[in-house]
């Protein structure tokens, strides 16, 4: 049993982590979100309708319970006057704006929240732009409209992924591009690792084992930066748009592809062994910079780069977690599995290459 | 220090035998002059700052490839073994380095007065382009010498040199490209220091992996 844990287990966590992962990122609703609204300006004074627009909302459900409000920075709250169901998505807010805007500039930014017991709270910043004609901060503090208060707000259902307005539903590719990526780094490191094993011991197996993790590693950043592609597609409007991260992607994958020109170019096994172990070292030296260092110092519209965040807990909350992490883990163990079949394919084909007139006397 | 004597008697042997067989030298000078004069004649006209500064850092690279790859098939296996008996592998690799870059050093220097000459010259800081061109060449020196090393084992070995070596230059080329922006006026960078380290730093990081991994790639 123990033996079978040692020998499988850690295949069968690879395969259930990963399955896990991709139906837990499949399957788990977004929380409830604005898509859009109609008017984005108004006029202080003015009685505006405004029309909101929700994603996986409830509100005909929730008719009763239905709560709008416009907020102006932390403190000025001002609740809907009267809101209209048109149907599960739609619904139609009616407020009086104030004649004066706290602050001392002649447009007001509001964030929008809706609330209800189903969907649970949700709010778009910047969902209103107010202009006034006058700047008195004083007199709108004073007769700001007493309307009610933005209390008892509900957390709506507990398991789901956030929404946010540009990502949508390919907020879920974070469980495919992101793990594959970090998977295709670990790799990579174990093959590192092979790579100086070989040159300490000269044993063809590790040699081989570092030549089926690179493959294995290939795979994984190819798959990495297609599903990268597909989101860029969806976030960036291009899949391609010379991004430095992804010219960086497609030069690492070139420093690996080289390896293995250079392996095909060495005959003599010891050689080629001894050889790509000390070029695999040294690629992997030089693509930490290109991988880490050089997309932080110049612009880019990836996560992480030209200062923009990257999993922080602004982009990854509890939920997220709970799924993101087992599928890093999981493409990691299914990767080296994969490395593990390619080494035994090898291993059993230099066998045969090397005893080509049948098979030798075993002792 | 008998390494620093050997490296140094080394050094005297690359610039003798550079000397005595000049093709080779000579076709790095004609290859630069070739080069500038078909990026001359492509375009007609004194080049604007940037696309100089790239076509500058092209020509280079391209020139460097082609001066480093010879450094390790020049010369027989038989007379390379009977190195190896007589001093410290390290300090014939060391010694490789220091000339690769000095050569280097001597090919960006030239194609900066030629192209200069022909091209226009843009460059509004020379005493600071000079030094990035000597970062660059430490870090070409480095990289081209360790992948000659590497590419010498096999066959096509010209052929081999560039396919290994053009995607681990990128890192240090596209610091040297960003740095020279800044030595030709086009742009103004106030954390110059935080780009000169990191190309040290890479330059560091890889002449420390490829002094320890040099010895397995002389044995034969």
């Amino acid at each position: 049993m123990k033996q079978w844990i040692q020998k499988k287990g850690w295949k069968l966590l690879g395969v259930v982590l990963v399955l896990y992962s991709i139906l837990m990122g499949m399957m788990v609703p977004l929380h409830s979100g604005i898509s859009a609204r109609h008017p984005l300006s108004a006029q202080a004074g003015d009685t505006t309708v405004l029309e909101i627009e929700g994603y996986n909302t409830h509100f005909a459900q929730a008719q009763d319970h239905l709560r709008v409000w416009l907020m102006l920075g932390d403190q000025w709250t001002l609740s809907a006057e009267h809101v209209a169901v048109v149907d599960e998505r739609h619904i139609k807010a009616t407020f009086i704006l104030p004649d004066l805007l706290p602050v001392d500039q002649q447009v007001g930014s509001f964030t929008l929240v809706v609330d209800n017991p189903i969907d649970g709270v949700t709010l778009l910043p910047e969902a209103l732009f107010v202009r006034q004609t006058q700047i008195d901060t004083q007199t709108a503090i004073a007769h700001w409209p007493q309307t009610d208060p933005m209390i008892e707000l509900h957390s709506g259902p507990a398991l789901t992924f956030p929404f946010r307005n540009i990502l949508r539903e390919t907020i879920r590719n974070t469980y495919f591009h992101v793990p594959m990526w970090f998977a295709m780094i670990f790799i990579f490191i174990g093959s590192v690792i092979y790579s100086l094993r070989y040159l300490r011991h000269q044993r063809a197996d590790d040699d081989r084992y570092a030549a089926a993790l690179t493959t294995t590693g290939i795979v994984l950043g190819i798959l990495g930066l297609f599903t990268g592609m597909v989101w860029a597609n969806y976030t960036w409007g291009r899949p391609w748009s010379g991004d430095i991260k992804q010219n960086m992607t497609a030069i690492a994958l070139l420093v690996y592809m080289a390896y293995f020109v250079l392996r095909f170019s060495l005959e003599d096994n010891e050689v080629r062994a001894r050889v790509s172990a000390a070029y695999n070292i040294f690629a992997f030296a030089a693509l930490i910079p290109l991988i880490f260092v050089i997309p932080r110092l110049t612009d880019s519209l990836h996560p992480g780069n030209g200062g923009n965040p990257a999993l922080g807990s602004e982009d990854l909350d509890n939920t997220m977690r709970l799924v993101f992490y087992p599928a890093v883990i999981g493409w990691t163990l299914i990767g080296y599995w994969m490395s593990q079949l390619l080494w035994r394919t090898n291993k059993l084909k230099a066998y045969l290459e090397a005893y080509e007139d049948g098979p030798p006397q075993l002792k | 220090m008998r390494l620093a004597k050997e490296i140094w008697y080394l050094l005297q042997k690359e610039l003798v035998l550079e000397w005595r067989q000049r093709f080779a030298l000579s076709g790095i000078l004609l290859y630069v002059l070739s080069t500038i004069f078909i990026v001359y004649s492509g375009f007609q006209q004194k080049l604007a700052a940037p696309l100089w500064n790239v076509v500058f850092w092209i020509i280079m690279l391209f020139a460097s490839v082609n001066a480093v790859v010879k450094s390790f098939v020049q010369e027989s296996g038989y007379r390379q073994l009977y190195y190896y008996t007589l001093v410290d592998p390290l300090a014939l690799f060391i010694a490789k380095v220091v000339y690769n870059s000095m050569l280097l050093l001597f090919i960006g220097l030239l194609t900066l007065l030629v192209l200069g000459v022909v091209a226009g010259n843009p460059v509004t800081q020379p005493w600071m382009f000079m030094g990035i061109i000597g970062l660059g060449s430490m870090g070409f020196g480095i990289i081209f010498t360790f992948i000659s090393a590497i590419a010498a084992k096999a066959r096509h070995s010209a052929t081999l040199m560039a396919i290994l070596s053009f995607p681990l230059v990128i890192p240090v080329l596209m610091e040297l490209i960003k740095l020279s922006l800044i030595a030709l006026g086009f742009t103004q960078d106030t954390d110059m220091a935080q780009d000169v380290l990191i190309l040290l730093a890479i330059d560091l990081l890889l002449m420390g992996l490829a002094l320890i991994l040099f010895p397995f790639l002389w044995r034969d």
